[in-house]
Parts: C-alpha cells; structure tokens; sequence
C-alpha cells in the first residue's frame, strides 16, 4: 500500500467520532425506538412483547385519533397562510422604497424570541382582560373574548401564533429566491410590455418553483412537529378538551405522564411516517426541478 | 423652456408623481404589516417595564405610566430562579456549541478531503439523520439516556446534542473548497495531519464555523422538548423550561410584568447575536432551513 493510500485511512479517523457519536445517539434509539413500539413497557417493569398490539389500540384510541385530526388541522390551517403572507412581504421587501431596512428589521422580530417566549408573550396578548380582548371584542359585541378557553377559537390561535412567528423566516427565503432570478429576465418582460403583474406571475413566479417546493415541503414537515406553541400557549398542556392535543403532545402525555413508553414509541412511529412521506416529496420535487431548470 | 415643451414636462412631471404615490402606498403598506408582527415584542419589553397592575389598563398604555424601572428585573431575579435558569443555559449551549463547531469541522474535513473505504455510506447515513426529526427520538433517546445513569444530570442534557448531522454537513460543503495543493504543500514541509487541520483547515473554515456556532447556539438555547422531559431536578432546568413553569402556574394569576422581564432577558442574547453578526446570523438560519 503507497503512503498517498494510506494517508486516505486517517479520513476515517477524523469522521470517526462523529461517527461513533451518531451510532449511539441516532441508529441505536431509531432501532430500540421500533423495539419499544411492539412492547409494554412503563419504566419500572422489563418491556414485556405484544407484538402489533400497541398499533392496534391506537386505531380505538380516542386521544390519538383526536390528536391526528388536530394535527392535520394545525398543518393545513398554518402553511397555506404563512406561504401566502411570507411571499406576498417578499415580493413587498423585494420593491424600492425608502424606509425599507428598518421596516425589513421590525418584521424581522418576531423570529427572534424562542418558540415558548412567543408563546408566553401571546398568552399575555390573549389575555380575557388583554389588548386584544379589548379591542376586538366591542366589533364583534362580546368581551371578554377567552381566546385560548375557546374550543373553535384555541386552535386557531395556535396557527396565529405559529405564523406570526415563522412567517419572517420564510420571508426571507423567498427573498433569496426572488433575488437569485437574473434582473435580464425582469426587464425583458417589461420591454415586452408587460407590467409589473404580469412580470410576476409569467417571469417570476415560474422561477420560483424550487423555492416553493422548499418552502411548502419544511413549512409542512415543521408543522406536524407542533408541541411547543400547544403546550404552552393552551391553558393545560393541549387543552382546552384537547382540541390543542397535537401528536408531539400526545407523545409526550403518554410517555411522561402515563409512562406508557410503548404507546408512546408507536405514535412516534406513526408520525415519523408522516414526516417520510412529506421528506420524500421534497427530494424528489426539488430534484426533478433541478433538472428542468439546468 | 417648460412652455415651449408642455408635452415632456407633463411626462416627466407625471412620472415623478406616480412614484412618489408609489413609494408612498409601499412604505404605509410595509409600515402598517411592520408594525404588526413588531407590537408584540414591543409589548414584551414595554410590559417588562411596567408594574403588576397596569399591565391590564384599557385603553392600553403605550408607555409605563408608573416606570418601574428595573424593578421587575430584580423581582424576576427574587421570584424565580432566573440566575440558576440563566447559568444552566449558557453553559449547556456554549458546550454544545464548541462541540458542534470542531467535531463538525473534523468530520466535515474527513468526509470532504480524504477517501476511505465505506465513506460514501457513512455520508448517507449523516445525511439520512438531518431528515429525522427529535420528536420521534425523544422516546427511545430517553429511555438509553437513563439506561446510562445520565437522567438528571447535565450529561443527560448536553449529550444528545453534543454533535449534529447537519453540522457535519455544512462543514463538509465548505471544506470541500479548500485548495489541495495547499493540503500538500504542508504534507511536503513534514506537517502531521492533525496539525494540517489544526493550522490550515479550522482557520480556512472560519466564517462557516461563525454561522454554524450561531445557529447551535439558537437551538440549544430556544432547545424545550428535551431538557422539559430529561431534567426534572431543579437545578437542572433552563431557561425556556423555568418561564414555562412560572407562566404556567395554576393557583394563581401568574405574575406578567415578571414573566414578560424573564422573557426579555432570555432573548437579549439573541437580540445581541443579531445586532452584531446579522450577516452570520441569516445565513446560518437559511442553510439550517434545509434541515427542517
């Protein structure tokens, strides 16, 4: 073996503890997280072998079936708004006008704060005596609005929350996309005469495509990770009568509170399916993009 | 001269005055949208400096009309356990974010510049991580976490965060860049090959480092799920952890002009972070996007 061969064997000592690190603290909880999700397991007790049991229940089970619909709810109710809001400012912050940095700065804000900040921040706003309860509540004749006691109206504050939130990074992404578009093209259309309308929708917006598929794939993937904004926004951990429950604070009821460690494992499972499908939908849409657009 | 050619003044004239109109409807556009999503945090510093009993006024108070100064701040630091809640979190992100950084760097280095058997599969199986979210973790890293004996304790807290795929990832991609022949040049002047890293690649991947250090940084200190369910002592607890208790209690009102200073002072790092390196700062948050 030449020395210059040999050389290449100390790359496998630079990876290796990272490597090692990655076996232990990801491949072996992936394969005794899929253990678990066929046991019975509570902490105090050997886990004891039910085979597909675990994913059996959950097909009665009214608090997992709860938290799916409200997870779907809080997926669909969050991107839709947050593509259109955080395009339609990147479109805005993409234009000239004086003022723009500092404005760029404020919208920028909201992103800053952590997620249980913002959400402790929008408990005070939501508050049945607070800002908001004041001044929406004479428009719509009644006050005090119980914003987060609410069945119809908690949920709903979530999405609010999670967008107001989010809405900023992807802002900024569109951003980066509308500015990667080559100005040639831009100013092609409109020698062409077309106006600025018609640039966007027949110029731009087709180029936006990759940026699209990026933003409407982790937009989606983030959503269905819901827990923090429900757990600490709600006024019991996912209330009120679970209408905030998503599937990241049913894992966490059953595994922390009720200590059913399997149960818990097979919801894990049932969500990381969740998560594939959407993963696989943006590799293969971001790449088939890639192609055409080479 | 205006007279004798009304028409190109009138164009011109016209010109001028749809973009003034135009600049004009931008601005009170971005204005009024800005203004929105910035009035939260601004309530969450103008609360901060208010007293108990004018949080709620109606018709709001803009500014404190009893300016309590840093009165709640001090009280924060009474009522809670704000000084242990702020120490814990720094500690366990300036650790984490060390670790991340070289051991990123080290890996990203390996896998960029060198080729050993197997290397291509060890880079897909990093890869394949950054698309694993931790929820889905969260069950079975607990349960190895206190098969180690690490339940409550720091370890238990620092040790799943400790090296991150993406981190790998991105040092790998600018790694990548360096020239080789400056690789070699050391090799023939009888450099070893950690000292090549040490010397030449950890200060060629620098800005890179500054992104990454910020974003782990961001992650482990906003981090909840996990140091929520790994450390129930109450020494251990962080600072997104303690504001959810203390704003969380159900006996009582909790106390807002407390919450609302604890709030303030768990995000001045960030704001800081911010001001200083904006640049790092966004772009770290834009390739960390691709980890979703």
């Amino acid at each position: 073996m030449g020395l210059v061969q040999r050389r290449q064997y100390y790359g496998l000592l630079f990876v290796a503890p990272a490597v090692v690190f990655f076996v232990i603290f990801f491949l072996y909880p992936i394969v005794i997280g899929f253990g678990l999700s066929l046991t019975d397991f509570t902490l105090l007790k050997p886990p004891v072998w039910v085979g597909l049991q675990n994913y059996q229940d959950l097909l009665n089970d009214r608090l997992f079936l709860k938290s799916l619909n409200v997870t779907i709810g809080f997926v669909l109710g969050s991107t839709v708004p947050v593509w259109v809001i955080s395009l339609a400012m990147a479109v805005l912050f993409f234009q000239r006008f004086p003022g723009r940095e500092l404005m760029k700065v404020l919208f920028f804000t909201p992103l800053l704060p952590s997620v249980v900040v913002v959400s402790v921040i929008w408990k005070l706003l939501l508050h049945p005596s607070g800002i908001l309860s004041a001044v929406i509540g004479p428009i719509v004749g009644q006050t005090p609005i119980k914003w987060l006691f609410d069945l119809q109206l908690s949920p709903i504050m979530s999405v609010v929350v999670h967008d107001w939130h989010i809405a900023p990074f992807y802002m900024i992404i569109w951003l980066s996309g509308l500015t990667a578009i080559p100005p040639e093209l831009r100013d092609a259309a409109r020698v062409d005469g077309a106006n600025a309308l018609q640039s966007f929708l027949r110029v731009e917006l087709p180029l936006l495509k990759p940026t699209a598929v990026f933003v409407a794939a982790i937009s989606t993937i983030r959503a269905f990770q819901g827990f923090s904004i429900q757990f600490v926004l709600s006024p019991s951990q996912g209330g009120p009568l679970d209408v905030n429950t998503t599937l990241g604070i049913v894992i966490w009821k059953y595994g922390f509170q009720f200590f059913r460690m399997g149960d818990a494992a097979a919801i894990s499972v049932v969500l990381f399916a969740f998560i594939l499908i959407f993963t696989l939908f943006q590799l293969r849409l971001g790449r088939s993009d890639d192609f055409s657009l080479s | 001269m205006a007279l004798a050619k009304p028409y190109e003044s009138d164009w011109a004239f016209e010109a001028r005055l749809r973009r003034r109109i135009r600049n004009l409807i931008l601005f009170s556009l971005a204005l009024l949208i800005s203004l929105l999503f910035f009035f939260p945090v601004y309530l969450m510093v103008s609360s901060s400096f208010k007293s108990e009993g004018e949080i709620f006024a109606i018709p709001m108070h803009w500014l404190p009309h009893e300016f309590q100064g840093l009165l709640q701040y001090e009280r924060a630091f009474e009522e809670t356990r704000l000084e242990r809640w702020y120490i814990n979190s720094i500690f366990i992100a300036a650790v984490q974010t060390v670790a991340t950084v070289f051991f990123g760097a080290l890996a990203g280095y390996g896998f960029a510049k060198f080729r050993f058997p197997g290397r291509n599969v060890l880079f897909l199986f990093i890869l394949s991580i950054m698309t694993v979210p931790f929820q889905i973790l969260v069950i079975p890293m607990f349960v190895l976490v206190r098969q180690l004996g690490w339940h409550n304790t720091y370890e238990g807290i620092i040790m799943p965060g400790l090296i991150s795929a993406f981190g790998v990832f991105m040092m790998r991609q600018f790694a990548y860049n360096i020239p080789d022949e400056l690789l070699d040049a050391a090799r023939i002047d009888g450099a070893s090959e950690f000292s090549i890293f040490r010397r030449i690649v950890l200060p060629m991947l620098k800005p890179a480092a500054a992104s990454l250090a910020i974003i782990t940084f961001l992650f482990s200190w906003n981090n909840f799920l996990w140091p929520l369910v790994i450390a129930q002592n109450r020494d251990l607890v962080t600072l997104p952890v303690g504001l959810t208790y203390f704003s969380q209690s159900l006996d009582r009102e909790p106390l807002w002009a407390v919450s609302m200073a604890v709030s303030t002072m768990a995000t001045i790092p960030v704001i800081l972070l911010f001001l200083f390196f904006q640049r790092y700062f966004i772009e770290g948050m834009m390739v960390s996007g691709i980890k979703g």
